[in-house]
């Protein structure tokens, strides 16, 4: 299989940019194909850019805390719009509050996403997860 | 150095000689002859005579004489554009489309049903743009609509400008069509690239549009290969952008009797505070709105939405059942004159419909966004607001010295969805009054930087 393709953005209404550009240069130093939408990606945006590219992920950003609003119904409106297989990930500051990190997981795996990730994740092994991910999902 | 500029108009065939030194400029005949709808050769060649009496065929051939020439093809090349994601290959292909002259006439997005295809079959454009995906990118649609395609009876030129992975599958399953192959529109998700694109949606143009109408034989007789007449003004928008100072932000309106056409040059930088949405758009763009015009689309031009017609009518002083009645008969009879003082209120009004609209929907919008860092204006499309000129071009405009543009603007400030139209809010209007533009645009074919500059200095204030 060639080289793995994801869709990479900061989904709603979040400014925050930095990081954004940090992730995008991690995952394309490990061999990634990265998309990048950068700041305040509606969810169509992210599911237009993948279906374009033939991206077998999405990446989803969300630092400000409206994460929970935000990503809620990413998985139906892929399902909606044919990408049925596609591999969903998000990480960040999902939540406001002290929240167990494993509660804030739980709810958002609960919305579809295949992996949950903290602020402080290291980005290569989310590099090596999402190489995992993308082959079983072929 | 000698050029001659001819523009086969779909009324009027147009052409002027012009001598050339440096960035000077002198226009030493100029002619107009009805176009000759049957044979576009008769036309021409009267054009021809009369701005050069003598041997101008020859003169050319020995090249003497310079010769450009431009053709509306009827009122604009007809394309259908077929793209995956409406708003992003689909809004290439639209580009691409309208920058090389074309009419839009349908427009498909993911996967064409049987009835898309029965539509197609039924009304074929004179080509189909086909794109979708980018390079390495999907591939599922765009071979599912090849493959209907090829099953289906289409009859037109085919150009494919998709991604580029899967070109020769195309090419195979479209043997027995009638294809150009051209780079793909958007090799990458960020960096669209309509100009393959629109290259070859020309050269289709010459090659297949071009027979049967008599520009064969002007071809045949001066060696010397037409272009669109929009293509070649949305390349002298460019030369007047990169040439002329103080013209690097500008608008461009010809209001016509089928199709109201807006160029616009700017700068795309963000305002602070502003995050751009969407694809990056070009320096220069063109839009044609084939609904709103002063005679054929007259009707349908009237039909505007209550609010923005009222306010028509109010400014031209005329009542609503006089305007549909003289709307009504200027599409039935499009040489209909306007000889007294309310049918002259007629053609301003609709004149002030098509500006208002088709400016409208050339441009970008704003739209505030609340964040916990305070409002946000997300920008999709062009920001014109800061453009500071604007030029009426084509023969109404040109002509229409009270005629001014920014009433009809003024009140277009927001959306039916509430978001900020990014419209000129205080500028300059300049005309052409003597429809030198298509001329001058094939002059910049031959030398862009005097043409520019030339079509500058002469405008009307």
């Amino acid at each position: 299989m060639s080289q793995p393709t994801a869709v990479l953005g900061v989904i709603g209404s979040d400014c925050h940019a930095v990081g954004n550009k940090i992730i995008e240069f991690a995952l394309s130093q490990a061999g990634i194909h990265v998309v990048n939408l950068g700041v305040m990606v509606s969810q169509d945006e992210f599911i237009d850019a993948a279906i374009e590219t033939g991206a077998q992920a999405i990446l989803v950003s969300s630092i400000y805390g409206h994460g929970e609003i935000d990503c809620n119904g990413l998985r139906g409106r892929c399902m909606e719009r044919g990408l049925d297989h596609i591999v969903l990930y998000v990480g960040g500051n999902l939540v406001i509050g002290k929240r167990e990190f494993g509660e804030v997981e739980h709810l958002f795996k609960e919305m579809g996403y295949d992996r949950v990730f903290p602020p402080t994740v290291d980005l290569s092994n989310v590099a090596q997860c999402l190489k995992q991910d993308i082959a079983a999902a072929a | 150095m000698k050029v001659v500029a001819i523009d086969i108009g779909s009324t009027w065939t147009k052409g002027a000689a012009f001598s050339v030194a440096g960035d000077e400029v002198e226009l030493l005949a100029r002619a107009t002859h009805p176009t000759t709808v049957a044979n576009l050769a008769d036309g021409f060649f009267e054009v021809l005579q009369t701005v050069v009496p003598d041997d101008a065929i020859g003169r050319i051939r020995r090249g003497e004489l310079r010769l450009h020439y431009s053709s509306s093809a009827k009122g604009g090349l007809a394309v259908a554009a077929l793209g995956l994601v409406p708003e992003v290959t689909l809004e290439i292909g639209k580009l691409a489309a309208q920058s090389a002259g074309a009419k839009l006439t349908q427009v498909f997005a993911y996967r064409l049903t049987r009835a898309d295809l029965a539509r197609l079959e039924e009304m074929p454009p004179d080509i189909l743009l086909f794109a979708g995906g980018t390079d390495g990118g999907n591939t599922r649609y765009v071979l599912a609509n090849a493959e209907a395609i090829a099953a289906s009876a289409l009859d037109c030129e085919i150009i494919y400008a998709g991604n580029r992975d899967v070109a020769d599958e195309v090419a195979a399953l479209l043997a027995g069509k009638r294809l150009t192959l051209a780079a793909n529109l958007l090799p990458a998700f960020n960096e669209p690239d309509p100009e393959p694109a629109r290259e070859a949606i020309r050269a289709v143009f010459l090659r297949a549009i071009v027979r049967g109408k008599g520009l064969d034989r002007i071809v045949e007789a001066t060696g010397v290969e037409p272009l669109p007449t929009p293509y070649a003004m949305l390349d002298y928008v460019e030369a007047i952008r990169t040439q002329v100072p103080g013209w690097e932000a500008f608008m461009l309106l010809d209001v016509g009797g089928a199709t109201t056409d807006v160029y616009s040059a700017c700068d795309s930088t963000a305002e602070p505070g502003v995050v751009v949405r969407g694809l990056p758009e070009p320096p220069v763009r063109r839009t044609v709105e084939g609904d709103l015009g002063l005679r054929v689309s007259a009707a349908v031009t009237a039909q505007a939405e209550p609010a923005t017609l009222d306010a028509a009518l109010t400014r031209a002083g005329l009542s609503a059942e006089v305007f549909a009645e003289a709307a009504q008969r200027r599409a039935a009879s499009p040489e209909i004159l306007a000889d007294s003082e309310a049918e002259r209120w007629v053609d301003i009004a609709l004149a002030g419909l098509c500006v208002a609209q088709a400016c409208e929907r050339h441009t970008g919008r704003h739209q505030p966004v609340h964040t916990p860092e305070g409002e946000v204006r997300v920008q999709t499309g062009r920001n014109l607001k800061t453009v500071g000129k604007v030029i009426g071009s084509g023969g109404w405009l040109g002509r229409q010295a009270d005629f001014d543009p920014r009433p009809w603007l003024a009140g277009r400030v927001l959306d039916a969805r509430g978001r900020q139209v990014l419209l000129p809010r205080r500028f300059d209007y300049y005309r052409d009054e003597d429809n030198l533009f298509p001329l001058l645009a094939n002059l910049a074919r031959a030398c862009p930087r005097a043409a520019a500059r030339a079509g500058v200095a002469r405008l009307k204030q």
